[in-house]
Formats: C-alpha cells, sequence, structure tokens
C-alpha cells in the first residue's frame, strides 16, 4: 500500500471514531423525539431544548462545585421534569386537536426556551468548566481517540442498554409499548396512559439532558440556541432509521454522525448541514418510515 | 343479459395477514339496484373502497365498462362515472349546502384558471349555469332553501340526502351508496327507500348499496349479495336470501340443540 | 416620514408573504414550513438580474421584470419541490418543506457570486410604496378571484376532506400542487420586492425563524382567511416597532413574546382572528349576497 493510500485509510478511520462519538449524541437525543413520537405521534420540536437545559444544568452545577457524578443525574433529571410539565401545559390539552396543531405548539415552545434562554442566560456561548484531565490515547500514526469520546460512546451505550431493558423487560416499559401500538386499548387494559406519557417524556428528555452535559465537556462551550440544529439532527436521525423505532434511532444517530464527518473529512465542511437536510429528504421520499421502518396502510 | 357496467372479478384484499375480502365476484348492470348485506365487518365497506380507488387489490381485477381500474386514482374512478357516500358522511362541512353541490360539478367546468381570475365572460357564463343546474339538483332532494346553510348545520337526515345529492352531481352511471339509512328512524328509511327507487328511474342510473336495516334492502334491492367474513356466501332476489339458511346462520349464528 | 413609509412598505411585503403562504397552508391545508426558501429564491434571482444585468430601461419597467423573474424562479423551485413533498402526509410535509428551504438558504451561503455569508449588496432601489402595494393589490385580488371559481373551490374542498374531494372526481395532488406554485410564486414576488427596497439581502434574513415568522401571522390572522392574512402581517410587522418604543428590554423579549403568543393561540384560540371567513365588504355595504 503506498503512503497515500495508507493515509487515506488512517483519515477514513479517524472520521469513523469522530462520526461514531458524534453519531452516539444525535442518538442519544433522538432517542427522545423517537419514544415521543411512537406514543403520541408527535413530533416535539423542542426536544432539541432539553438537550440545551441538560447542557445548562451540568454547567451551573459544575461551576457551582458539584462533582460530575452528581452533576450528571441532576442534569438527566431536571430536563425531564421540564418535560413533564411542558407536556401537561402545553400539549395534553391539544392532543385531540391534531398532528399539525400539536407540531405548532411544539415550535412555539422550542422558540421560547431558545429565546428566553437567550435573554436570560445572554447569547454568548459560556465556557464549560473542564471537569477531568483529559487523555489522547494513540492508535497508530495518524489516528487518536480522546477520554472524553470514549466516555461518550461508553456512556451512550449504557444509557441505551439501560433503555432497552426498560422498554422490553419492565411493566413500565410493556405499558409504554401498548400505549404506542393503540392508546385507547392500553386505557382499556387499565393502563394509566396519561402517566405512561409523562413518563416516555421524561426518560426522552433525560436522556437528551445527558447529551447535552457530554457535548458541554467535548466542545467546552454552551449556548442558549445549542438545541436548535442539533435537535433537528437528531430529528433527521430518528427519521432515518425509522421514527418510533428505538433501534432506529441509535442506527439513524449513527449513520447521520459518520455521514457528516465523512462529508467533513472528505468533501467541504460548509456542506455538512445541506447534506443531512439532504439525507432527510432523501429518506421521506424514498421510504418514510425509515430504514427499519414497515410500510402501513391507512385505513378509511 | 348484457354486459356488466361493473365486474369486481375473484377480487381479494389481504392487509397484512388479515384476509378483508376473500375472491369476491361482483357484477352491476346498467339500471341495476344492488344490495350488499352482511354481519359487521363483514368487508362490505373494503369492497367500496377497492371499487372506488382508495385500495388497490390484492388479486383479482375490478373493470368498469371493458376497462381495468385496479390501479387508478379515486378521483379518475369517479370521473370513469362512479359517485358513492360514506358511511360516516364526509360532507364539506364548513361549506355552504350548494358549494358541496357545486364542488361536484367541477367536471364539467372548463374554463381555465387565469379566466376565473380575471372574471372573464366564460367564466361567469360557466357560474352562472353552474349555480342553476345545483339549484335544481338540491330542488329535487327539497333542499334548495337551505342552499346557504353551512353543511354542518343541517339536521342527519338533510346532511345524508344533501352527500347522496353530491354524488349524484358529478353524473355518475353507478352509485355506491355506504349504508344511507344508517342513523335514521322508521319514517326516514321509508322515505329515503323511495327516494332510492326513485333517483334510480329518474336518473338512470345504477345504484349498489350496503345497508344493515333489512327492510329497506328486502324493498328496494332487486338483488342482493351477502358477505361474511370477506367471502360471498349467498347471492340472489330478497326472496331467496331470505330463506337461505346460510344466511340466517351468518346473522344469528347455529341453533342451539 | 420615511421611518413610516419603510415600516409601510415591509407590511406590504409581508402581506404578500403572509396571503401567499395562506394560500398553501389555510386554503389547501398543505402545511409548508418552508415559505422562507421561496422568499430567499425570489430576492436572491430579482437582485442578480438588477445587479449583473438590468435592462437599459426605465426604473419601474425594470422592476416589473425583476419582480417576473423572483416570482417565475421561486414557481419553477415550487414545482420541483412540491411534486415530491406533496404526497407527503401532514407532518412529514410540514419536515421535507423545512429541509428543502434550510438547504436552498445553505447553497446561497455558499454562492460567492451572489455575495455569500457576506450578503448581498448595492442591490438598486427599484421599489417604492407605491409599486410594492400594487403587488400587494395584484396578489390579493388574483388569490381571492381564484378562490371564488372552481379551482379554488377544488383547491378548498382538500383541505376539508380530502378523501370527500377525490370521491368527486378532484385530483387533488393537481390542485394541492396549483396552490404550492402559486402560492411559492408570490412569495418570491415578495423576495425580489425586498431586494429592491432594502438594497441588501442576506441569508440569515431567509432562515427557518423567518418561516414561523410567517406561519404565525396566518394562524394569529385565521388559517383560511385572505383577510386574516393581511390583518396578520400587519399586526406581526408593526409589533416590534411597537416594543422597540415600549423600551429596549421589551424589545429583546419580541421573540418570547412570539412563542407564547403561538403557544396561546394555539391553545385557546386555534382559529385566529377570522377563522376560514373572509371581511366581506359587500355585505357591510348592505349589498345582497350572490
Amino acid at each position: 500500500m503506498s503512503e497515500d493510500q495508507l493515509y487515506f485509510f488512517y483519515d477514513l478511520f479517524q472520521y469513523l471514531i469522530n462520526g461514531i462519538c458524534q453519531g452516539s449524541i444525535y442518538a442519544l437525543i433522538a432517542l427522545g423525539y423517537t419514544m415521543v413520537y411512537g406514543i403520541i405521534k408527535l413530533i416535539n420540536f423542542a426536544h432539541g431544548e432539553f438537550y440545551m437545559i441538560g447542557a445548562f444544568t451540568g454547567y451551573f452545577c459544575i461551576r457551582g462545585g458539584i462533582p460530575l457524578y452528581f452533576a450528571f443525574p441532576i442534569a438527566m433529571l431536571v430536563p425531564g421534569i421540564i418535560a413533564v410539565l411542558i407536556e401537561k401545559i402545553a400539549y395534553k390539552p391539544i392532543r385531540h386537536a391534531g398532528r399539525i396543531p400539536a407540531l405548532i405548539t411544539a415550535l412555539g415552545v422550542s422558540f421560547f426556551f431558545q429565546y428566553f434562554g437567550q435573554n436570560v442566560l445572554g447569547a454568548d456561548p459560556k465556557a464549560f468548566p473542564e471537569v477531568y484531565e483529559e487523555t489522547i490515547y494513540n492508535l497508530g500514526e495518524a489516528v487518536s481517540i480522546s477520554s472524553t469520546q470514549i466516555i461518550i460512546i461508553v456512556t451512550t451505550l449504557v444509557l441505551m442498554l439501560f433503555l432497552r431493558w426498560l422498554v422490553m423487560s419492565t411493566k413500565v416499559g410493556k405499558a409504554m409499548r401498548a400505549t404506542s401500538f393503540n392508546k385507547d386499548a392500553s386505557e382499556l387494559m387499565g393502563i394509566d396512559t396519561d402517566k405512561i406519557i409523562s413518563f416516555t417524556f421524561f426518560i426522552g428528555a433525560s436522556m437528551a439532558g445527558a447529551a447535552g452535559v457530554l457535548v458541554g465537556i467535548y466542545y467546552n462551550t454552551v449556548e442558549p440556541m445549542m438545541g436548535l440544529i442539533p435537535g433537528l439532527k437528531a430529528f433527521i436521525a430518528a427519521v432515518l432509521g425509522g421514527i418510533g423505532i428505538i433501534p432506529g434511532a441509535v442506527l439513524g444517530g449513527l449513520v447521520l454522525g459518520v455521514v457528516e464527518n465523512l462529508v467533513v473529512g472528505f468533501w467541504e465542511s460548509t456542506y455538512r448541514d445541506a447534506v443531512s437536510f439532504g439525507i432527510l429528504i432523501l429518506i421521506l421520499l424514498v421510504k418514510p418510515t425509515g430504514i427499519l421502518g414497515t410500510k402501513t396502510k391507512e385505513k378509511v | 343479459m348484457s354486459a356488466p357496467i361493473l365486474h369486481a372479478n375473484n377480487i381479494t384484499m389481504k392487509f397484512g395477514g388479515l384476509v378483508a375480502v376473500d375472491q369476491l365476484n361482483l357484477k352491476v348492470f346498467k339500471n341495476d339496484l344492488v344490495g350488499i348485506i352482511g354481519p359487521n365487518g363483514a368487508g362490505k365497506t373494503t369492497v367500496f373502497n377497492m371499487i372506488t380507488g382508495i385500495y388497490t387489490p390484492s388479486d383479482g381485477e375490478i373493470i368498469l365498462e371493458k376497462r381495468n381500474i385496479n390501479t387508478e386514482r379515486p378521483y379518475a374512478i369517479s370521473q370513469l362515472g362512479i359517485s358513492r357516500t360514506f358511511q360516516n358522511i364526509r360532507l364539506f362541512k364548513d361549506l355552504s349546502v350548494i358549494d358541496n353541490i357545486r364542488l361536484a360539478g367541477h367536471q364539467g367546468l372548463t374554463y381555465s384558471a387565469m379566466s376565473s381570475i380575471i372574471r372573464s365572460k366564460s367564466f361567469k357564463t360557466a357560474e352562472k349555469k353552474l349555480t342553476e343546474e345545483a339549484i335544481d339538483l338540491l330542488k329535487i332532494f327539497k333542499l334548495e332553501n337551505k342552499k346557504d346553510f353551512l353543511a354542518k348545520n343541517l339536521p342527519y337526515g338533510e346532511q345524508r340526502r344533501l352527500e347522496i345529492a353530491r354524488a349524484l352531481a358529478t353524473g355518475p352511471q353507478l352509485l355506491l351508496l355506504d349504508e344511507p339509512a344508517a342513523g335514521m328512524n322508521p319514517n326516514e328509511t321509508n322515505e329515503l327507500s323511495e327516494l332510492i327507487g326513485w333517483l334510480r328511474d329518474y336518473f338512470k342510473i345504477a345504484i349498489l348499496l350496503i345497508e344493515h336495516d333489512m327492510g329497506l334492502v328486502m324493498n328496494v334491492c332487486e338483488r342482493i349479495y351477502v358477505l361474511d367474513y370477506g367471502k360471498l356466501i349467498a347471492h340472489g332476489t330478497p326472496g331467496e336470501i331470505q330463506n337461505n339458511p346460510k344466511v340466517i346462520e351468518a346473522y344469528l349464528g347455529t341453533e342451539v340443540d | 416620514m420615511e421611518y413610516l413609509a419603510h415600516l409601510t412598505l415591509n407590511c406590504g411585503i409581508f402581506i404578500i408573504l403572509a396571503v401567499s403562504l395562506n394560500l398553501i397552508n389555510g386554503m389547501a391545508g398543505q402545511f409548508s414550513l418552508g415559505h422562507a426558501g421561496f422568499w430567499a429564491i425570489g430576492a436572491y434571482t430579482g437582485a442578480a438580474f438588477s445587479v449583473f444585468s438590468p435592462l437599459p430601461i426605465p426604473d419601474w419597467m425594470n422592476l416589473f421584470i425583476g419582480c417576473g423573474i423572483g416570482g417565475i424562479s421561486a414557481s419553477i423551485a415550487g414545482i420541483l419541490i412540491g411534486i415530491p413533498c406533496l404526497r407527503l402526509r401532514g407532518d412529514y410535509l410540514a419536515i421535507a418543506t423545512l429541509g428543502f428551504s434550510e438547504i436552498i438558504r445553505l447553497l446561497i451561503v455558499n454562492m460567492d457570486v451572489v455575495g455569500g455569508p457576506r450578503g448581498f449588496t448595492n442591490i438598486p432601489k427599484w421599489a417604492n410604496l407605491g409599486w410594492v402595494y400594487l403587488w400587494v393589490v395584484i396578489t390579493i385580488l388574483f388569490i381571492s378571484n381564484l378562490m371564488k371559481g372552481t379551482h379554488g373551490r377544488a383547491i378548498i374542498s382538500i383541505r376539508e376532506d380530502e378523501i370527500a374531494a377525490e370521491s368527486i372526481g378532484i385530483n387533488t395532488f393537481k390542485y394541492k400542487l396549483m396552490a404550492f406554485v402559486i402560492g411559492s410564486g408570490f412569495a418570491g414576488v415578495a423576495g425580489a420586492l425586498f431586494a429592491y427596497s432594502q438594497q441588501f439581502i442576506h441569508p440569515n434574513g431567509f432562515n427557518f425563524l423567518w418561516s414561523v415568522i410567517i406561519l404565525l401571522m396566518i394562524i394569529l390572522g385565521g388559517l383560511g382567511s385572505i383577510t386574516g392574512a393581511v390583518i396578520g402581517a400587519v399586526i406581526l410587522t408593526l409589533l416590534p416597532e411597537v416594543l422597540r418604543l415600549m423600551g429596549e428590554t421589551i424589545s429583546q423579549w419580541r421573540m418570547v413574546i412570539y412563542s407564547l403568543l403561538l403557544i396561546m393561540l394555539m391553545l385557546w384560540r386555534p382559529q385566529g382572528l377570522f377563522g376560514k371567513k373572509e371581511l366581506n365588504l359587500s355585505a357591510l355595504l348592505g349589498r345582497k349576497k350572490s
């Protein structure tokens, strides 16, 4: 193999590592999107804001001296609680009104948090305090992986396995699956669907919150508008993998993260977002139910 | 007997593993008055949906005057001469009674969009004619006095009549009525029976109807198809159907010995 | 005085944007979140014409040609985007149009010939209050007359009940596309007018936020009402100025107020001010309805 070819593979490998890391972030956020859509067919545009709230919670906690292993769960809890409140105040009352009114309300909630945050916290990016000494591991000549990247990938894996266990092996998880399959029938079976829906929002938002803290550590900055683009990307990831399907969110997130990094690496970074939106359009036109989705027919 | 205008030839409809309609053979002839009956869930509305293009048959063919319409879109099938009403009434609720009718007259209008925008003479003449024809149709259904009412403000019985009127406004050769008597009291059902027969004669159309009200079906229909679990279990005149043990069994179950 | 003239001119541009979006979202019931993209196409093509190849004719004639170019370019984009997207269901359509709108904006940012991330400057001031409002009148007359004919009725029937519309022979896809293309075309005209009055355009001025603001205008006014769209556009163009007068701090909270307004409308008055109704002038003047 020539030197050029060798470096091509080194670069590719590095982009894959970066991509899987970025993809893990997208996957964590996408999980919340997909669970909420699965259960009440709502595209919660405001979901990216839970990620932002988690990041800021982590920021304030750590600045306040709370160690990471406490700050992290708190940063998951706070967006979770806020999500439950939002659901009760803004989404539940219009649940019957249809998907478009729900989407519009979610838009309103999303912008509310972004601009409220901007006004209260200031639009400028804040430096996330250093939590631990970062180590870089070199894998061969030109490829490296940082401890933070490892932490992100591992944390995501752990949270995903936890979620899978929760959804597949617990009573609550069964109730969640039942409610997303058929809400009315679940009600008739004695499931308190309102509680289940609240719980779903809680779990989804806490996953996003976790992603927020991880990103704060990884990129060292947080700012109030940080939720908008990752929120959209996570939504693209969820649709790509199959909206409403939990493994789909993970698959979509990883694929999107890797593709984005390949675009930045081998093509032009300015086209990164355009390519992501292009993927969204492509999937919606070719297979709207996503990679892992099935075709369903609407009954008249 | 002449060739049927509609021939559903061994049609089957599958939704995943569920067989909603199973190898049904159905014919409708010119000026026919045919009924489809069967217990709930027998697949009757599914048959209507297949004929009108909302579903594409999983197997078999639907032939409208020698033309296979399996994959045609609903609007094309309407333009080919099949009209329908819906089980749950699908009127344009926030539009006026006369607008519901005028919309059905859409196909007959040939002026271009630009003509309407510049309000040309051809536009005005065409609209005037359309409105007159719409009012004439409403008179037949005794709804012309309420022509400017919003459709949602009509009493239930009149809404059903309006839906039938709208279906006829497209000038079909075959009219599909999905449970037209649903929710009607005995008086209204009687009036409807007379109306259906009269419509067939006046408009010279064929009518295929789904109904649960046995009185109406036996009174009005000349032939009846009986469906159960998606399969055809009997076909014949009202007299034949009433005495058919399979039909009785489907509705009432078998005797307990 | 010039400030008031400029404000009124902006009202006019947003009236065109709101009325044209209303045709798609309100009349046809197709939820598009990408209107800013068509606005951008009209602005940039109109601006490009005026900067790179203006014709040696009086300004007002150039204006009309520029608006035509902007409108037609946006319409063509409307056809290209509409054909794939309008096959999608409700919320998916919204996301797809959002996606396309962002792609358009990102492509513009990468086009240095029209200024890219620095924006497009030195656009001639061809537009004035009079011409803008002439276009406002044209837009309103065009769309309201369209609505009174069979094509407009067909478009509304799609919103009311798509399945019923198909069952009476209306090719719903054709009319969805018609509404989408006409709506995007007028957004393009508004874009050209915008360029010719602001004399400077920037990709950030056509982002997703602006699609949402235009949407808020028609939801406030009433989805499905042309009158509502006009009123909504006027209110939301004047509101920032009113807030500015009330103080710098209040003005900063503009977007927060908008988002709360959006949420409250959806919760308590989703039909907005006018619902689907129009201000019927002949009824007001006492004449009989036909």
